[in-house]
């Protein structure tokens, strides 16, 4: 298949490659790029696990074309944390032990800071229904949640 | 305040990091140099002759680099179709190319030809003379014909007496008897106590009802995969996402007849696992196979509906169960006959039909169960397995028995338990056990001896119960020269257990959490570990670390003798130094210290070794309770209050234990209300998450989790198993609630709404 020339900007580094049109966004990330944090749970976008920002929004990478994300803002997993300092979900989510085999905590974290960056004040019936898209078959979600209410609270104090 | 320092706190997990930044590799994250893609080609029929099977046009895809079936597997031993598919999605061909999406493109080239055979889907319909055989065609007996001929068997082999009459009539009576047999039967277990005739007989009350409980999938999160590498020696490498590294390994080498130690199994990070990843499973053999085919690395990763075409579910069951019971509330007799749907593969967990006894004392017991072949893919573990299946049938009966004699179910069940020393029925007497503390503390903390609802609001009950179990492990502590320690194993970390692990390491060293670090070994390296499943992990690897601290701990005493000069009775091992006791001068030692002298000494490096085996095991008690709402336009039932208690032992890590409770109280949850893999004469009609609906954080409330603590005698610190219990109860604490919400008792899972306003509208509500 005929490859096509694409820019990705991904946690801020540039990436110009040369890609069939049929790859996803999440194929690039894992396969091309080597980043593996973003992970495939389900291949057509029920399960939440590779869930990155683009442009401000979670988007299911699975479900995007690598071509659409060309010219954007990708951030994954890897790029959350900046100089090394951990982001308050990443924080929360240690504390409250809202994570357990962790393979679908990538998509929760990603997908918690695109809903709390839109809606800071958040509400736990509001956050319970935001994550809805996301799966998580080991915590029963109780300290998913906390752990995300947490984050908020401490976000909100340091705005 | 707790007389440790590090057990029994609810310190981060030693994977925290690695967790929420992205960096712990699964096993899709294994990407070796000149690594190839495979994919398997699956049936796509539940039962059909295979005519033809032609690779040719696939071969030309540029990328292909191998294509195989059953005739490249050099041992016979079966790993693809090859003359028939008894279901559908059962691997007949396995290729290899150099990009995922060629694979999958050469994988959909390759023309099989089938001829399409009778299927049977429906447990009850496969057991029956008309429906088409899978495996062979001989009948079982039924427990009636069963009977007749057990008493054949015993009078022809007792010469005390002459019994011809009673033989000749028995004869008769097995020949009348001809059509009580079952077809399709993988295999039965049958256990009495007692006699339930004598039972029901004493009884004021019997209740009899069926029990359907569907096939679930575990829906771990990660898709099976596995990356094999052979090299021209030979020598097998691979890295699998697995709850047992060495069982792969043993499944590896007697599959395709490979030395043992030419195999070592790399075990990845586990995207969660729940029993369905135990041994070799889809992608282990295919892999294998490939590598050795291409002489490159090979992965294949199946995506999620290959998982749910040729994963190994829970068994579905259909359980007919009988229970008598005195107006006073003695519980007399109880008889189940179980149907296990084992799938097209023998192996269902037809051995925990047995746990319809529950934690009861009662004098006669009779259980009889099949597994049954049908045309869906195998079977395998699911937390607890078999246990949740037989429980929601028991703890329905109980129930429903309560209701009818006016007694709380509560004190109902109460009533009933085994205590220590009580006779288990079917086998051994009970340790120490926690079952009445469990159930009163479930009952405190959810305000039932004053429980209040509205109209179409009700309350349930109902307590599960698992065994741990116990295996090998052997573990490896050593001494840094900077003081600190660094444990060695090979067992899989299922949630929480190398945080569990490295906490009793810490303790045992006086030592804090952070100077204790942990390391897992491959097949090659480590000490052999049991598989991580069955509650066994914080039980046995538990124990198997603290014997290797304590002889650590020896060792690091004995080294402060020799060094000190001193006897080592007058010497202590507190906060990570060795003290002198009774001394004029205050003298300690540091760890660091007594390691760097390690290095000179005769004696060497400190390294302390633990190993471990079988011991009896502990069993321990969830006990749930559920306030449900239920809307009768829709039948649709929400979960207002859900809480969970369970006797742990003793919480090493109670945030980990919490979690347990947590997780497990929902997915037996979503067994109740709303998972079911369905099927048809075509096959498995659900393969996906829009479909199979697995429950996401806006479908229930808080759990509220109990922890309660009656300590193991044998656990490490006292701990007992947790990962199992808590799904044991769920389903019939979710029932138990709809029954008290509005009257109606579906035990046909999942209690999906329109099953609700069935039975309403019969009741004429």
């Amino acid at each position: 298949m005929k490859k096509h020339p694409v820019s990705l900007t991904i946690n801020g580094d540039q990436y110009d490659l040369l890609i069939e049109p049929r790859k996803t966004l999440l194929a690039v990330l894992r396969d091309t790029i080597g980043l593996t944090g973003t992970k495939e749970g389900c291949s057509t976008g029920d399960c939440g696990a590779c869930t990155v920002i683009v442009d401000g929004k979670s988007v299911t990478a699975c479900l995007m074309l690598a071509v659409s994300a060309s010219s954007k803002q990708t951030t994954t997993i890897e790029g959350l944390s900046s100089d090394g300092a951990l982001h308050p979900l990443q924080h929360a989510f240690i504390e409250k032990g809202g994570y357990q085999c962790g393979f679908c905590t990538p998509g929760f974290i990603m997908a918690s800071k695109a809903y709390l960056d839109e809606n800071p004040n958040a509400s736990e019936t509001e956050i319970r229904h935001a994550l809805g898209g996301n799966i998580c078959r080991c915590t029963g979600y109780t300290k998913i949640i906390e752990a995300v209410m947490s984050a908020a609270e401490k976000m909100r104090a340091a705005r | 305040m707790s007389e440790y320092s590090v057990v029994g706190r609810g310190v981060p997990r030693v994977d925290a990091l690695e967790k929420v930044t992205g960096a712990a590799k699964y096993g899709a994250d294994v990407h070796p140099p000149g690594m190839l893609y495979g994919k398997i080609v699956r049936s796509e029929y539940p039962h059909a002759k295979i005519l033809r099977i032609d690779t040719h046009q696939a071969e030309r895809l540029p990328g292909v680099r191998a294509i195989i079936t059953q005739a490249d597997v050099e041992s016979g031993r079966k790993v693809f179709a090859s003359d028939k598919v008894v279901y559908f999605g059962e691997p007949v061909a396995a290729v290899a190319a150099t990009d995922s999406d060629i694979a999958e493109e050469a994988a959909a080239m390759i023309n099989i030809e089938y001829e399409r055979l009778p299927v049977v889907q429906d447990v009850m319909d496969a057991i029956k003379f008309t429906a088409p055989r899978l495996h062979s065609d001989e009948p079982k007996d039924d427990p009636i014909r069963r009977a007749v001929r057990n008493r054949l068997k015993h009078l022809s082999l007792d010469d005390s007496d002459d019994h011809s009459e009673e033989i000749s009539q028995l004869e008769a009576k097995l020949n009348m008897l001809e059509q009580n047999v079952y077809y399709n039967i993988s295999a039965e277990t049958h256990t009495e106590v007692g006699d339930v005739e004598e039972g029901f007989a004493a009884s004021d009350i019997i209740v009899e009802d069926t029990y359907s409980i569907p096939r679930v999938h575990q829906t771990y999160m990660e898709p099976h995969v596995s990356v094999a590498s052979v090299d021209s020696a030979g020598k097998v490498t691979v890295w699998a996402s697995t709850q047992g590294p060495f069982a792969i390994r043993s499944g590896i080498a007697g599959t395709l007849g490979i030395p043992l130690s030419q195999i070592n199994v790399v075990p990845t990070v586990m995207g969660g696992g729940f029993g369905g990843r135990f041994g070799v499973t889809m992608t282990h053999i295919p892999a294998v196979l490939l590598s050795q085919q291409t002489g490159r690395p090979v992965r294949v990763q199946v995506n999620r509906k290959e998982e749910f075409l040729d994963g190994r579910p829970a068994p579905g069951c259909v359980i007919t169960m009988k229970t008598g019971a005195a107006k006073s509330g003695e519980i007399l007799a109880c008889q189940a006959l179980a149907f296990w749907d084992s799938g097209a593969v023998s192996g269902a967990s037809i051995g925990s039909t047995i746990r319809v006894r529950g934690v009861y004392k009662i004098p006669h017991l009779k259980v009889d169960a099949y597994g049954v072949y049908t045309n869906k893919s195998g079977t395998t573990a699911y937390r607890a397995p078999g246990a949740p299946q037989a429980i929601f049938a028991a703890e329905s009966q109980l129930d429903e028995i309560a209701r009818r004699i006016g007694m709380d179910p509560i004190e109902f069940r109460l009533k009933n338990m085994r205590e220590e020393g009580d006779l288990i029925p079917g086998g051994g007497k009970e340790p120490v056990v926690g079952y009445k503390e469990t159930l009163k503390a479930v009952a405190d903390a959810a305000g039932w001896w004053n429980r209040e609802k509205s109209p179409n609001q009700g309350w349930g009950v109902a307590i599960g119960d698992w065994t741990n179990g116990c295996g090998p492990g052997g573990v490896y502590v050593s001494i840094h020269e900077d003081g600190s320690a660094r444990i060695f194993h090979g067992s899989m970390d299922i949630t929480g257990t190398d945080t569990a692990i490295t906490q009793i390491v810490a303790e045992v060293l006086t030592l804090p959490y952070e100077r204790v670090t942990i390391t897992r070994g491959d097949t090659d390296s480590a000490p052999y570990a049991t598989g991580s499943g069955g509650s066994v992990v914080t039980f046995t690897m538990g124990n198997t670390a603290k014997l290797a601290a304590e002889d650590t701990r020896r060792r690091i005493l004995e080294l402060a003798a020799e060094r000190l000069g001193i006897e080592i009775e007058a010497l202590e091992l507190k906060d990570g130094k060795v003290f002198v006791n009774d001394s004029d001068l205050p003298k300690s030692i540091s760890l660091g210290e007594l390691a760097a002298y390690s290095l000179n000494t005769k004696g060497g490096p400190i390294v302390g070794k633990g190993s471990f085996a079988q011991q009896s095991s502990t069993p321990a008690l969830a006990a749930q309770i559920a306030k449900v709402e239920v809307d009768l336009e829709t039948g649709r039932v929400k979960v207002l209050k859900m809480i969970s208690s369970q006797d742990v032992g003793f919480a090493i890590n109670p945030m980990a234990v919490e979690g347990q409770i947590e997780g497990g109280t929902v997915q037996g949850y979503a067994w109740a209300i709303m998972e079911e893999m369905q099927y048809d004469r075509n096959g498995n009609v659900n393969p996906g998450f829009v479909d199979y609906r697995v429950p996401t954080s806006a479908d229930l409330p808080t759990v509220e989790s109990v922890i309660v603590e009656i300590p193991a005698p044998n656990g490490p610190f006292g701990a007992k198993g947790v990962g199992e219990p808590p799904i044991t109860p769920t389903l019939a604490t979710m029932s138990n609630a709809v029954v008290d919400a509005v009257g109606v008792r579906v035990n046909d899972l999942p209690i999906k709404p329109e099953k609700i306003t069935a039975a309403l509208r019969n009741n004429g509500r």
